[in-house]
């Protein structure tokens, strides 16, 4: 059942899409066939080129719009499909925010939090992560945007560690799967250095460019959230890929050795205030919705974590809870907007088509008198619209897809933790088959129209 | 010349609807036209001279009555197989030539040929060999917009010819042309009778065209109403609605 989604998901958003691939090549293969007709279609375009080009340009438009719109889609909608594999449980505190759980619950809940025998069990060496968050200030004096920095502390060798046996990669992190192995080989080299050195850290690429700071450098942090544990950092390497440009990642035990070295020797009430609320947040990976339930179900009902206490959701149930807030304006964009575009579009080229095929009137009944049959007539003026559909929708889409995400690098979506959004890879398909069926859908009259001009009534004017 | 008629037309009557009101315009209408012949019709506008031609170049059926043309019956095709026949048998001429505008005039000649199976180069040979005939091999690649009157027609006529079909059908080729030209037009109608052996089926206003062909006919409310052999003193022959055999 699920992999259906799976299926659709790839299906709309991968370059390689076979569908779309097939659909350019049959138009190229149809095109280059009747090279002579697409020639003459061609020609006919060009004698009104004012006309042909406000077409295309507004299927160019439109298309670009409805690529924004669904990329956007496309990107909530992965966020919030509910996967059957690969579950990402999400344990956090249960009636606060933010949620400050002691670190004390990481090793029970790091394995699920089985009590008998028979319950189900976590391999926490690869199946689970913590994640603690670390802000401070680079001058404490000077606590503007581009001074203060984040960091979200976590084990690094779940952030990526290679197993030796099985000669493979494993993360607790989604995009890590898509990286090349270069990239991964080098994301795990900058994981065992963190392990080795805690104090070394990844910085994403625009906050490092803001910071106005190198590889290599070293920084102090005046922290906000933990009073008096001010850390030493050194840059060790930038984070790749888009999603974490602002972000940066460290050593979650730095954190803890830290808080430790500052409660050495103090009595339990002079500790530091932060000592026993450090884990935010913990992620535990199972299989399928079956054993999440079970997970959820041991938590719940373990006497271990009540002060205090603590709840479990899926990654997607969490954000789509959060894209509650925007249903109605997805639902707007989804089933108003994408319609309208889609309507308009249609009836430009519509409005365009039989313009030129009440002009040709003439022409189109020559044609029928040298031999050209009704449906030959139909297709050169469908082969007319889809010719401008097809061509300025494929090159809007990519060109969307061009713009966003190589030339300005991938759009920063105002809905929060999303971070930047990119075109789906699929985007030149979209225009491709969008500008071909509205083409399609507005020169289906016209066309009629020309296939039923009637030669003697054209030539034989009345007297 | 060969008296095989290639085009029987068996007592046809073709009538229009105009809202209410019927107008009959070709009545009980029979005629024969033997293989190579040049026959002009001649009659007032309005007689049904066009109606008549687009019937046997297979552009409109009879509302009763059989059209054969060479083997066809062709007043019993459907419009697709129409077209097909068309394409291969009939060559049109049009008064106002008709051209496409935006091809020039050997891809407007080169147009029938599209329909055919037929390689680029078989092709290019059929078109030159048209364009040569009619005299404008130096002016293919002009548009007809560049092109005289005179000579978008003759690019009309090797368009007609070009699939070398047995019929040509001109409705009025020479109206909207000068005397020169109208003549030199006349001129090349008469060598495709008497080299390549056309059908030529010309309507005309004029006599002094009609004065080049073989036979006139003349038409008058949907009725063959005499026969006129251009030189002959004007035989007298009323004809009525019987074919001329
Ligand atoms: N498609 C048509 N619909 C209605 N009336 C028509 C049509 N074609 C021709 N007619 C009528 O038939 C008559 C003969 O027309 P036509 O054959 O064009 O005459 P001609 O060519 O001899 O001037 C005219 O009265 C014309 O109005
Ligand atoms: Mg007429």
């Amino acid at each position: 059942m699920n992999s259906i989604d799976e299926v659709l998901l790839r299906f709309t958003s991968d370059w390689r899409n076979p569908v779309g691939i097939a659909a350019l090549a049959l138009v190229l293969f149809v095109a280059i066939l009747y090279w002579e007709q697409t020639r003459f279609m061609l020609k006919s375009l060009r004698r009104n080129v004012l006309r042909s080009v406000l077409t295309g340009m507004a299927t160019f438009i439109l298309v670009l719009v409805i690529t924004l719109v669904w990329s956007i889609l496309a990107f909530l909608d992965r966020q919030t499909a509910a996967k059957s594999e690969n579950l990402k449980a999400i344990i956090t505190e249960k009636y606060q925010l933010p949620s400050q759980m002691p670190i004390s619950y990481a090793t029970s809940l790091a394995e699920g939090a089985p009590r008998n025998a028979g319950d189900y069990r976590v391999n926490p060496a690869k199946d689970s992560m913590l994640w603690a968050f670390y802000g401070g200030t680079l001058d404490p004096n000077k606590k503007t945007r581009e001074n203060i920095i984040f960091f979200f502390a976590m084990e690094p060798s779940k952030i990526i560690s290679y197993d030796n046996r099985t000669k493979k990669y494993s993360s607790m992190m989604d995009d890590i799967d898509q990286a090349t192995d270069e990239e991964k080989r080098l994301l795990n080299d900058a994981c065992r250095e963190m392990e080795k050195y805690p104090y070394k850290v990844l910085v994403g690429p625009t906050r490092l460019a803001q910071m106005n700071k190198r590889v290599g450098e070293r920084f102090k942090v005046t922290s906000l959230n933990y009073k008096e544990i001010d850390l030493e950092f050194e840059i060790l390497g930038e984070i790749p890929g888009g999603r974490y440009e602002l972000s940066a990642a460290m050593n979650y035990q730095y954190l803890q050795d830290a808080i430790e070295s500052y409660n050495k020797g103090k009595s339990k009430d002079k500790q530091h205030a932060m000592t026993e609320r450090t884990l935010a947040l913990m992620w535990v990976r199972v299989p399928d919705m079956d054993a999440f339930e079970r997970v959820a179900q041991q938590i719940s009902s373990s006497p271990e974590y009540t002060t205090p206490a603590v709840k479990c959701d899926t990654a997607s149930s969490g954000i789509a809870s959060f894209l509650d807030a925007y249903k109605d304006l997805l639902f707007g964009m989804r089933w108003l907007l994408v319609p309208a575009i889609l309507v308009t579009m249609s009836l430009v080229i519509a409005n365009a088509i039989s313009i030129s095929v009440r002009e040709r009137r003439v022409e189109m009944a020559v044609l029928k008198v040298l031999g050209f049959s009704p449906n030959q007539i139909l297709s050169l003026v469908l082969g007319e619209a889809l010719l401008i559909g097809c061509t300025s929708g494929l090159i809007s889409g990519w060109l969307t897809y061009f713009l966003i995400n190589d030339l300005v690098g991938g759009l920063a979506l105002p809905i929060a933790f999303f971070g930047k959004f990119f075109i789906s890879d699929a985007a030149p398909w979209w225009g491709l088959s969008i500008g071909a069926a509205t083409a399609l859908a507005g020169s289906v009259l016209p066309a009629w129209s020309a296939r039923s001009v009637k030669v003697s009534e054209v030539f034989s004017k009345v007297a | 010349m060969s008296l095989a008629p290639i085009v029987r037309v068996e007592n046809v009557c073709k009538s229009f609807r105009r809202g209410s009101e019927q107008i009959d315009v070709l009545m009980n209408l029979s005629l024969d036209v033997p293989e190579g012949e040049f026959l002009a019709l001649m009659g007032p506008s309005g007689s049904g001279k066009t109606t008549l031609l687009n019937l046997i170049a297979g552009l409109d059926r009879p509302t009763s009555g059989v059209i054969r043309v060479g083997p066809e019956t062709i007043s019993d095709m459907s419009e697709a197989r129409l077209a097909r026949w068309r394409t291969r048998n009939v060559g049109f001429v049009f008064q106002f030539y008709n051209l496409l505008p935006v091809l020039t005039a050997y891809e407007n000649v080169e147009l029938p040929l599209l329909l055919l199976p037929m390689s680029k180069a078989m092709r290019k040979q059929q078109v030159t060999t048209a364009l040569d005939l009619v005299g404008l091999s130096n002016r293919m690649n002009h548009r007809p917009g560049q092109l005289s009157g005179g000579q978008q027609q003759r690019v009309g006529i090797a368009r007609a010819i070009v699939t070398d079909p047995t019929l040509i059908v001109a409705d009025e080729p020479t109206g909207d042309l000068d005397t020169r030209s109208a003549h030199e037009i006349l001129d090349l109608m008469v060598e495709l009778k008497n080299s390549l052996n056309k059908t030529i089926l010309m309507v005309t206003h004029d006599p002094k065209a009609a004065s080049r062909a073989e036979r006139i006919l003349h038409l008058e409310k949907g009725q063959l109403v005499s026969e006129t052999v251009p030189g002959a003193p004007a035989l007298d022959s009323r004809i009525t609605s019987e074919p001329t055999a």
